[in-house]
């Protein structure tokens, strides 16, 4: 089911948590919002749930308007961040939750409520744990038995509000890929909030950047990553190094230098720059250039495979004196960006 | 907790904060005697008291009309005040974890007012509202409705008395716990008494019982406010414990202390059910009351 969202606007006290938010959301679409904490995903996630009322604006399901629908009435599934399961029912009753409640007229019988809960349990890989309750499993099942609870009572949309957040970075990178897999499967349409630029980048179809109650930027991950509209998207997005251009302001990512010999051989091109220091953090090398002409520090970033030839070949050393030729900057002028070369 | 590492056992841990061994003896020995000094020598000395003068005579003063009438009318003033404060103190703890509102300061700061007000005061305002002076006084007496010195004035009392008990336990676990599992079920689809039943019940449920069982003691126990209203009137308006003081006062020391005694038993008896339902709160906090837990 599709979501349209129009001039949603919703404010806690002096807080503007949505302004005038714009939104289109197509059936069967994967989309993260992606923002810093406080700048309104999950108010918007909670709007669109039905679990907050907006001051004012509409949210509409495949063109049919919802703003004031009550949320039993909504056919939403949610997963909440510290999975808020029901610690007093067992796994397996958690998950029937969902059809138990239904009025009579249309609950399941037994049989039914029995395959259906079994047949998620074995979809989320935990149909061992049945008759376990909540607290006897650990956090990554726990979303799990989340999710399969989410998804028993066949909802049209799916929301998630930070699902990995509670989770370690191991676990909570399994998750993703299988929420993705997941994704593929089902086509639900889903909606998940986070604050982690490499989760949204890696898991959606589409990715919302926001930033204090408005849309910074909405577009696939390679268009947020590789055109930011906004020097806020390209700052959210991962590390960047600041060029100031006259007037503009340059942006460079730090694999989008290349270091070249050294100051002093005359040779055209490049920011002249003293190596500060070097860090290998897996597979990844980063190089600490400090500037000949400013004193600001550059950061340059590459495989390590690379780094090693590159050190033969130049014979780096901390200390020695290199230019740095950006490849692509990416340029703001007021706020806008006009080009990216 | 992580397991403690080989060489820094808790042996260490133990021994590194630990008084030197005269030191704890005589701070476990003050302790045991200040217990017994205040609490065991007085319990014991009332079931001594009880039956010193043998069964027969602790018999006959539990079974003499009086103190029966005392026992049906505590038990009475407790079956009607334990389940009203069971409904207000859960509608007062779920509007305030649950909710925001304005008032919401002062609705917890009423519902102390019956723990900072001495009950001998709480008494009084009954007699004040609902006497033959009172606000209500003749009004009452026109439609021939007698409150004070009768027994709805004692139950009224005993509600006042005893509400915050239930509240009281019920707020910090609730908040606690959040909203967010009331939250999820909605989303499933609960309406809002299947939210309550199915969720919000079941997941304060032992803190509930716990809070019965003190408002119970206390309605049974309780003294001041109850003796301001009552008028002692024997075998009518005499409560366990006002009926324990008439007896005392007429020295009938036996008669008094098997009366007593009945009272000690079921604060035994309280003690013991709080302790089994106290570890049963316990772990429900421990198997996922909090949020995130």
């Amino acid at each position: 089911m599709s979501i349209e969202i129009r001039n949603l606007n919703k404010r806690f006290g002096d807080t503007v948590a949505c302004d005038g938010l714009n939104l289109d959301i197509a059936a069967g679409e994967l989309v993260a919002l992606l923002g810093p904490s406080g700048c309104g995903k999950t108010t918007l996630l909670r709007i669109i749930a039905g679990l907050e009322r907006p001051d004012g604006g509409t949210v509409a399901f495949h063109g049919a308007d919802a703003t004031f629908a009550d949320v039993r009435d909504r056919n939403v599934g949610f997963v909440f961040q510290h999975y808020a399961l029901f610690g007093h029912m067992t796994i397996f009753e958690n998950v029937a939750f969902g059809l138990r409640v239904r009025p009579k007229a249309n609950r399941p019988s037994e049989a039914q409520i029995r395959s259906a809960v079994t047949d998620l349990l074995r979809l989320v890989q935990l149909d061992a744990v049945a008759g376990r309750y909540p607290h006897q499993l650990s956090g990554g099942q726990r979303q799990r038995i989340a999710l399969a609870r989410a998804l028993a009572v066949q909802p049209k949309i799916l929301l998630l509000d930070e699902p990995f957040g509670a989770l370690d970075a191991k676990v909570r990178k399994e998750l993703r890929r299988w929420l993705r897999r997941l994704h593929d499967e089902m086509h639900v349409t889903s909606v998940f909030v986070t604050h982690d630029q490499e989760e949204a980048l890696e898991v959606a179809d589409r990715v919302v950047v926001m930033n204090q109650g408005r849309i910074e930027q909405d577009g696939t991950p390679d268009d947020v990553y590789d055109r930011p509209a906004t020097p806020f998207v390209l700052q959210f997005l991962g590390d960047v190094n600041l060029l100031p251009l006259g007037d503009a302001q340059g942006y460079v990512r730090p694999h989008e230098l290349t270091v070249l010999e050294g100051a002093d051989r005359c040779a055209g091109d490049g920011l002249p720059a003293v190596l500060a220091q070097t860090l290998t953090v897996g597979a990844n090398t980063r190089l600490e250039f400090k500037r000949l002409d400013d004193g600001a520090y550059i950061d340059v970033e590459m495989p390590r495979g690379e780094f090693l030839a590159l050190r033969d070949r130049l014979n780096l050393q901390i200390g020695g004196e290199y230019r740095l030729r950006p490849n692509r900057i990416t340029r703001f002028v007021a706020g806008e960006r006009v080009s990216a070369q | 907790m992580p397991a403690p590492e080989a060489g820094a056992g808790p042996r260490d841990l133990v021994a590194a904060t630990a008084e030197p061994r005269w030191v704890r003896r005589l701070l476990i020995g003050t302790a045991l005697c200040f217990l017994a000094l205040f609490l065991f020598v007085p319990l014991a000395a009332v079931f001594y008291e009880a039956l010193r003068k043998g069964w027969d005579v602790y018999l006959a003063a539990i079974v003499e009309p009086d103190a029966l009438s005392a026992v049906r009318l505590t038990l009475l003033a407790a079956a009607i005040s334990v389940p009203l404060n069971l409904v207000f103190g859960l509608a007062a703890a779920w509007a305030i974890a649950k909710f925001d509102f304005r008032g919401k300061n002062l609705l917890l700061t009423l519902i102390d007012l019956p723990f900072s007000v001495s009950p001998v005061i709480a008494g009084l305002i009954f007699v004040l509202v609902f006497g033959l002076q009172g606000w209500f006084g003749g009004w009452l007496r026109e439609h021939d409705l007698k409150v004070i010195f009768a027994v709805p004035g004692i139950v009224l009392a005993t509600i006042f008395v005893t509400f915050p008990f239930v509240a009281r336990e019920l707020i910090p676990l609730m908040q606690a716990q959040g909203s967010e599992q009331e939250e999820a079920a909605r989303v499933l689809g609960a309406s809002g008494w299947q939210i309550f039943r199915r969720v919000t019940l079941p997941n304060v449920k032992w803190a509930l019982l716990y809070g019965v069982i003190l408002c119970n003691a206390r309605a049974m126990g309780e003294f001041g406010a109850v003796s301001v209203v009552s008028g002692h009137i024997r075998g009518q308006t005499n409560t366990m414990p006002l009926h324990i003081e008439v007896l005392y006062n007429e020295y009938q020391f036996a008669a008094a202390f098997a009366v007593a005694s009945l009272l000690a038993g079921l604060a035994l008896v309280t003690l013991v059910l709080k302790y089994l339902v106290e570890q049963r709160v316990k772990a429900q906090i421990r198997a996922g009351g909090g949020p995130g837990e």
